[in-house]
């Protein structure tokens, strides 16, 4: 496989201000609040600015990963620091760097505690980060949890409704996935015999007889489809999202559920080919059980939270359909999707977010006429709301799209099970949309402030986002394509 | 494709139409949200130019011979690949004209109805947004492009409908419309699917040559027909999707112009007209689209002879002037339909914006009650309004009678004759109840008992009719325009006809003279009765229909159909898709995962007992457990 | 090779250990406790060196200095503890250190 490496290690360096930004907030005293929200919003903004300058500079017309660094660690043990990205990662790269940056403005008006909790916030993310451009087993483990552990104390400490609970069986589920993707990944190393934790080597042709295949992705697509909030392993992430504070929620949703199916993709697909296609009906299967069953149950809640919560298994299990098609369109949509949906429920939680902190409530049946008393932020729901039911010209649209298009090619019947949910979302979306921001003016809430410019740039960034991709949806899919057209081609 | 000076300026002009609504929106709502002078003049700036360069392109085009098509990438996938581009042909470019003129007299007209309305600016926000969806709508080039601004369309109709959000009933009605069209964009989508995995692409003017015969399975060319017609059965509130549209009307009036009118549920005969030849290629799909524009066109005449709504009535007219569109285009007369749809835009269009006047200045929707407070007294949109109606009742010379006579003409070429005398009878009934709300209004009866629907606020409080003389000229002279369309574009129909002549479609029907009368005697007939039960001094103004209490309640009920609704959601969707889906989430899957931890922990516990109570007990186990280890080990 | 056979040594530190373990288990007071963990320790060393002395190894004397270090350490700890429990409560007796039942976790 194409591997360029880098002049700069632009990567490690993404890495590197996560770490510096987590040390200085650690010497910062605890009660200089204000310059530890500003040395948090310096350095994830140096990522953003490293992720997106990576996202323009990245070479559409070669593909194969770049920017590559590769340094021998335990080299006895065959473990190498080796990052790279490529058309699959990149643009989860840059999501990190979006719903950070943007969550870490989002929680601007945090009190309590600030200055663990964006310690914790800069661990999580290094996590994260590390995770999507490792292309090395070890490393990849090593971020998985990394990026897990502190999900426990932010949910735990700074959460609301249910926190420990929520916490608790978030982290038991999480582990649980890591206890499947651990053996995993063990067992191909060893079966392997190369000595080696490097991912690209490990995706030789041929290295794995294709029984060891079905069976190592089973237990990565379940570890890492945990994590994906495939169904029925999702219920950990609705009650995850409502319990957790906003921007744990943006990253939570989306960020996190995205490692899920990126590991899905880039550990089982590219190590076990024919296990994946081996597995695929069931993955779609799954999918599509998720993609209508999430809508459906979307319809009874009644916290708003919830929605987006049951919203997300919905969505997540439009990738998990993509990715089961086994085809260029089905990759690109999924990859696509996992960006665009990362995106909406950032902005989504922002937006909830900022209503909760004025309303102190995520009752759907307390609120009402919010779009009276603060337009700003409502419209901000309501185009997040109208990108998850799927409107043209918002990012998903397109993701949406191309999944179904090749859905329908491969799986018929699902592929129609999945066009029909389009219409319970709509339903679910809209009714959540005219209970909350729509009625008559709400006199508790007439005394609110509406969002203000500062507080309303991380939203105004994802909206933008949001509009950008979805009228030049060219951007992304150009990139996508560099990695999954010579990815499927060399299918066995 | 050559791009000569010719083409390049049509380009630009198409482009310069379609996308600077968009322009005008997005300027309005990031930068001029807080100026509503400005804010108005940009977007009603946008839409003009937008018209002008519409007229411009009708004109250039007039004589083109072929279809002019653009068509760039806007992003490909693997296999997929999305163009976007500008496909001008007579369809679309009759369509172009008809849309932009309608958006910009609305928008102009809108100066005054929405005078003073706090969302002022939001209004023209979306009202551009509108029309950057409609405009774009009808330029496209494949059905992809075209299934994008259609959903774009619906969104816009939504905003719009729940225009006033404060309003209960109306951000009811917006998610009505919403979901309900979806409903019918699901199966429009299914039908592109079918297509585009059997055919291949999704280019009209491929779809609508004979390509599709050799490419395709005469039963799967049948399948994705009645799949996009599901679409268009959603747009146009077609039976039995056409209950959102009479509950659309909560929205602004002038936004129901637009709607009923040259937008959303515009489109969905213009994808109709659009893929004509492809429909034709099956019968049986046609046969089904005849049926059912026929059940629509029936089924909602009858529920306007009882409405009291004066919006409501002009509702139930749209869902069945929309049924005679489709019949003629389902008769396989393609000229009837697209003229029907040119004109019934204007004179629908007009119907509204009269009405809108009426409401702006009674603050009421109730028909009795607008004749009672002197709805005569406004000369310009009570005359407008007369001649909207007669046109919509088909009485010569208005342009109404010409487009309907060419669907009855195109009806009666059909060899079973029931549909041509379904025609007739819808003919016959959208007369009586058109010109019964005309005399409800132009003869006021002082005893009027008070009705159920009354005093239905349209928004506004009541002004006082001779207050507002600026508003009242903004509004007069989109009417005005409005009524001169209406009188004279019945003849240009042989023009027309001309124009939108393309191989293998059929000649408009003419049919047999008598046929002509048979039409003009009913609808003289309709008028008449509505005349004796209604315009006669001293008639009880109780149409026949209301003397049978149970047919009453049934078209006022709507055949039911929203009761049917409403317990398909409420028992099988919310009652038991949605509450098994909930409880299996609660019980099954979190009750498993709950019980598996506390039987794990509770197992714990008891384990732990073994080794509980003092800390030498406990040191004990452990020795014992380790001499047990050594003795295995070594005794093995 | 040399006087006391490997075997010898072994019971001894069998013996030693065994000892060690009654302290532990059957006194009921911590400073005895403590003694019987040193005692268990001793028997881990004599072992170990017995080993070094058997196989003419010197990792096992290494060990037995680390043991040593690492008794001495546990002992201050330990008698430091000890010294606070009696403190706190007034007694030796590891009884009082168990939480009430009353308190324990159900």
């Amino acid at each position: 496989m194409y591997v360029e490496y880098a002049d700069f290690p632009y990567l490690s360096t993404i890495l590197l201000s996560c770490v510096a930004g987590l040390l200085v907030i650690l010497f910062l005293p605890r009660e200089r609040t204000r310059e530890i929200k500003w040395v948090s919003a310096i350095f994830s903004g140096i990522t953003l600015i490293i992720s997106l300058y990576l996202f323009v500079a990245y070479d559409k017309g070669q593909a194969g990963f770049q920017f590559a660094e590769k340094i021998d660690w335990v080299p006895s043990l065959g473990i190498t620091y080796f990052n790279a990205v490529d058309g699959f990662s990149m643009p989860m790269l840059l999501l990190t760097g979006i719903v950070f940056f943007t969550g870490v403005l989002t929680m601007w008006e945090l009190e309590n505690r600030v200055k663990e909790f964006f310690a914790l916030t800069f661990l999580l993310v290094t996590g994260v980060f590390g995770l999507f451009m490792g292309l090395d087993l070890f490393f990849i483990f090593v971020w998985y949890d990394v990026s897990l552990f502190p999900m426990y104390l932010l949910i735990a400490v700074w959460g609301s409704t249910r926190k420990e609970y929520a916490a608790m069986k978030l982290t038991l589920y999480l582990l649980a996935g890591s206890a499947l993707i651990l053996p995993a990944i063990v067992y191909l190393v060893v079966t392997a015999g190369l000595g080696s934790f490097d991912l690209l080597a490990l995706t030789e042709p041929n290295l794995f007889t294709a029984d060891q295949q079905k069976f190592a992705f089973l237990l990565l697509y379940i570890g890492f489809g945990i994590l994906a909030g495939v169904w029925p392993f999702h219920t950990w992430s609705p009650v995850g999202h409502v319990a957790a504070p906003t921007a744990v929620s943006m990253i939570h949703a989306g960020v996190l559920m995205k490692i899920g199916a990126f590991g899905v993709l880039r550990l089982g697909m590219y190590m076990c080919p024919e296990g994946w296609q081996y597995w695929a009906p069931l993955m779609a299967l799954l999918a599509v059980v998720g993609i209508v069953y999430g809508v459906f149950v979307g319809l009874q809640q009644t916290d708003l939270k919830y929605v987006i919560g049951y919203s997300s298994v919905s969505h997540m299990g439009i990738v998990g359909l993509g990715l089961a098609t086994v085809s260029v369109d089905g990759l690109n949509g999924a990859v696509f999707q996992m960006f665009a949906h990362g995106v909406m429920t950032a902005l989504f939680f922002s937006a909830v977010g900022y209503i909760y902190d004025r309303t102190h409530t995520k009752a759907i049946a307390e609120l009402g006429g919010l779009s009276r008393a603060m337009p700003v932020a409502s419209g901000y729901f309501i185009l997040a709301a109208l990108t998850g039911v799927g409107v043209p010209c918002l990012a998903s649209f397109w993701a949406e799209l191309m999944v179904f298009i090749s859905a329908f090619k491969v799986y018929p019947l699902y592929g129609t099970l999945a066009v029909c949910a389009l219409v319970v979302s709509a339903l679910f979306m809209l009714r959540v949309v005219q209970r909350a921001c729509y009625g008559p003016e709400n006199h508790r809430f007439s005394g609110l402030e509406d969002v203000s410019f500062r507080l309303g740039l991380p939203r105004m960034i994802l909206a933008g986002v949001i509009v950008l991709f979805g009228l030049f949806p060219s951007l992304m899919f150009d990139m996508i394509r560099t990695a999954s057209l010579p990815f499927v081609a060399g299918l066995p | 494709m050559t791009f000569s000076p010719m083409t390049e300026t049509s380009l630009l002009a198409a482009v310069c139409c379609s996308v600077l609504p968009l322009v005008a929106f997005a300027v309005v709502m990031i930068g001029t949200r807080n100026r509503r002078r400005l804010s108005a003049g940009i977007s009603i700036g946008a839409v003009g130019v937008s018209l002008l360069c519409s007229v411009f392109l009708l004109v250039r085009h007039w004589h083109a011979d072929e279809p002019l098509r653009f068509v760039g990438t806007w992003l490909i996938s693997g296999e997929i690949t999305v163009p976007i581009g500008v496909l001008l042909d007579p369809t679309s470019l009759l369509m172009l004209v008809v849309v932009a003129g309608i958006c910009f007299l609305v928008q102009v007209y809108s100066l005054g109805y929405m005078a003073g309305d706090p969302g002022f600016t939001r209004y023209y926000a979306f009202m551009s947004l509108f029309a950057w969806a409609m405009i774009s709508l009808t330029l496209s080039p494949t059905l992809l492009q075209l299934y994008v601004f259609w959903e774009l369309v619906g969104l816009s109709s939504y905003l719009l409908i729940g225009f006033w959000y404060e309003k209960f009933s109306a951000s009811e009605a917006g998610k009505k419309a919403f979901v309900m069209t979806r409903l019918g964009d699901v199966a429009f989508l299914l039908g592109l699917l079918v297509v585009l995995v059997e055919f291949g692409n999704l280019d009209i003017l491929e779809l609508n040559s004979l390509a599709p015969l050799q490419r395709m399975d005469p039963a799967v060319i049948t399948l994705s027909a009645l799949l996009i017609f599901g679409g268009i059965v959603g747009k146009s509130a077609q039976f039995p999707l056409l209950t959102w549209l009479p509950d659309a009307m909560e929205g602004p009036t002038p936004v129901s112009a637009l709607l009923h009118s040259a937008t959303m549920v515009a489109a969905g005969v213009f994808l109709f007209a659009r893929i004509f030849p492809f429909f034709r290629l099956s019968s049986t799909a046609m046969t089904v689209f005849l049926l059912i524009g026929t059940v629509s066109m029936l089924l909602s005449s009858t529920m306007a002879m009882v409405a009291r709504d004066i919006k409501q009535v002009w509702a139930y007219s749209t869902v069945s002037q929309l049924g005679f569109m489709i019949m003629g285009l389902a008769a396989g007369s393609f000229f009837s339909g697209v003229f029907h749809l040119t004109t019934h835009a204007g004179f629908k269009a007009l119907l509204f914006l009269c009405s809108g006047v009426f409401i702006h200045a009674f603050g009421t929707n109730d028909m009795f009650e607008i004749g009672r407070r002197g709805g005569r007294g406004l000369h310009i949109p009570m005359v407008c309004m007369v001649i909207a109606a007669a046109a919509l009742s088909g009485i010569p010379p208005l342009s109404g009678f010409f487009s309907k006579e060419a669907i009855l003409g195109a009806l009666a070429e059909l060899d079973n004759p029931v549909w041509l005398a379904a025609g007739l009878l819808g003919a016959f009934l959208t007369a009586y109840y058109t010109f019964r709300l005309l005399f409800i209004v132009l003869f006021p009866r002082r005893q009027e008992p008070e009705g159920d629907g009354d005093g239905k606020d349209g928004g506004h409080g009541a002004h006082d009719p001779h207050a507002h003389r600026q508003e009242y000229r903004a509004m007069a002279g989109p009417l005005l325009v409005l009524a001169a369309v209406t009188l004279v574009l019945g003849f240009a129909h042989g023009p027309l006809e001309r124009f939108l002549h393309f191989e293998g479609a059929a000649a408009g029907g003419h049919g047999p003279h008598w046929l002509l009368y048979a039409a003009l005697g009913l609808a003289s007939a309709g008028v008449a009765l509505a005349y004796l039960e209604f315009g006669l001094p001293g008639a009880a103004q109780v149409g026949f229909v209301e003397r049978m209490p149970a047919l009453k309640k049934l078209f006022a009920e709507r055949w039911y159909l929203d009761r049917m609704y409403r317990w398909l959601l409420d028992r099988i969707v919310y009652g038991m898709v949605s509450r098994a889906c909930s409880f299996n989430d609660r019980k099954v899957i979190d009750g498993g995962l709950d019980g598996l931890s506390r039987g794990t922990i509770a197992s714990g516990r008891r384990l732990s007992s073994l080794h509980g109570e003092m800390i030498q007990y406990r040191i004990l186990v452990v020795f014992a457990v380790v001499a047990l280890l050594v003795l295995h080990f070594f005794l093995q | 090779m040399s006087i006391v056979p490997y075997s010898h040594v072994m019971t001894l530190a069998t013996l030693l250990f065994v000892m060690g373990v009654v302290c532990l288990v059957a006194r009921r007071n911590l400073i005895m406790m403590l003694l019987g963990l040193e005692i268990l320790l001793n028997a881990a060393s004599i072992a170990f060196v017995g080993a070094s002395l058997r196989w003419q190894h010197m990792d096992g004397q290494a060990l037995a200095l680390f043991i040593m270090a690492v008794a001495a350490a546990e002992v201050s700890v330990g008698l430091a503890l000890i010294v606070a429990v009696f403190r706190r409560t007034g007694s030796v007796d590891p009884e009082v250190l168990e939480p009430e039942p009353s308190t324990r976790q159900r």
